[in-house]
């Protein structure tokens, strides 16, 4: 019996301090679209998966190849971890676990993890606004340097909110980058916006245009994701991120 | 609020319709229902209540046309999103009111009830 998941690596890749971008599906799936839009515009290769008892019996099958939902792609400078089916809950804390030993033991110097801010107003906004959390100084400096907007007050739920957590444990600095977004549709608009924001630290180049005048059609391909997805939103405690945190101050 | 929700069976039919995602909400006096539509103009939206159930039926202005769809493994095209959606209270339908926006239709549904004043001893 093994670790409870195990990252596997596909090639030689010699990492040089990768960025990591995590984009798993969450709330608007804007971590999901960002993700796999990054992928197709870099070009990055497959580098390799992510395999788990915990995670549902499903494979995926891509130009007849057969392929695992959980994948890594990225090169020596840019990983990117993303994932085609929902998260099991039970499956958040080893997975975060196993990721951010893997992102020490490839000396990633930042873990972005890109996800949505549930706005209940979002059919109303024409640009998603972009806010951020970062687990240690370091990380905070660079958000401050970049001059985003910071979340100062309340929860935060699902992957993005323990993978800050065993990225500090690991003393990995991460930030989080959350656009408003609707809580159970697939938001391209936020994904577009958060990939503006991303250009700040990766500066890569991707244009959003195309992400904007696709935004129908994904919409339309992310339909049984994101209904996975809000299945899973209950037991992920997301309705949290809504509520007012209580100190004394 | 118990709503009914298809967890198992697919989003698609083969007779050409999406299933639509939808959000249902309890606002006390009134039901909230949002469902997003792609590729559709609010004037292929038609919207029909009951006194417990909704109905939405949209027209996308581009079909969508799938090759090697899933498990079927044929192409197969959608033309329109259709969906109804039963509460487990009744409502007013003449008082419902509708808004579409940004590829999302919003319908506000109020409930029925009698309102019964309660005197203090």
């Amino acid at each position: 019996m093994g670790k409870l998941v195990r990252i596997v690596e596909e090639g030689d890749v010699a990492y040089n301090n990768p960025i990591v971008l995590e984009g798993l599906p969450d709330v608007g799936l804007v971590g999901t679209i960002a993700a796999s839009y990054a992928v197709e515009k870099m070009g990055y290769k497959e580098i390799g998966y992510i395999e788990s008892d915990l995670f549902p019996p499903v494979m995926v099958i891509h130009k007849g190849k057969l392929k695992s939902p959980f994948r890594i792609y990225g090169n020596e400078s840019v990983v990117i971890v993303l994932s085609e089916v929902a998260i099991p809950p039970n499956a958040i804390y080893p997975l975060t676990e196993a990721l951010a030993d893997w992102f020490k033991a490839i000396n990633a110097k930042l873990v972005i993890s890109i996800t949505g801010l549930p706005a209940k107003d979002r059919m109303d906004i024409e640009k998603p606004e972009v806010f951020a959390i970062g687990n240690n100084e370091d990380a905070m400096k660079k958000l401050e340097a970049k001059q985003v907007d910071l979340l100062e007050e309340g929860f935060i739920a699902g992957t993005y909110a323990i993978m800050q957590r065993e990225c500090s444990k690991k003393d990995l600095s991460a930030i989080s980058l959350l656009a408003q977004c609707y809580p159970v549709y697939p938001d391209p608009g936020a994904a577009a916006s958060v990939i503006e924001a991303l250009e700040k630290f990766l500066e890569l180049g991707i244009d959003v245009a195309e992400l904007n005048e696709r935004a129908e059609e994904i919409k339309l391909k992310a339909r049984d994701l994101m209904r996975q997805t809000a299945l899973s939103a209950p037991e992920m405690q997301k309705e949290v991120e809504q509520d007012i945190p209580f100190m004394y101050q | 609020m118990e709503i009914e929700r298809g967890v198992i069976k697919a989003m698609w039919g083969c007779e050409g319709n999406l299933e639509p995602l939808y959000d249902v909400e309890d606002k006390g006096s009134e039901i909230l229902v949002t469902f997003d539509l792609p590729r559709v103009k609010k004037e292929d939206v038609e919207i029909n209540t009951t006194e417990d159930t909704v109905e939405v039926i949209a027209k996308m202005s581009n079909s969508v046309c799938w090759e090697r769809w899933g498990g079927i493994q044929k192409r197969i095209t959608f033309q329109a999103f259709k969906k109804q959606i039963r509460f487990p209270v009744h409502i007013e339908p003449e008082k419902a009111t509708a808004s579409f926006k940004n590829g999302i239709l919003r319908i506000n549904l109020p409930k029925m009830r009698r309102a019964v004043l309660i005197g203090i001893d």
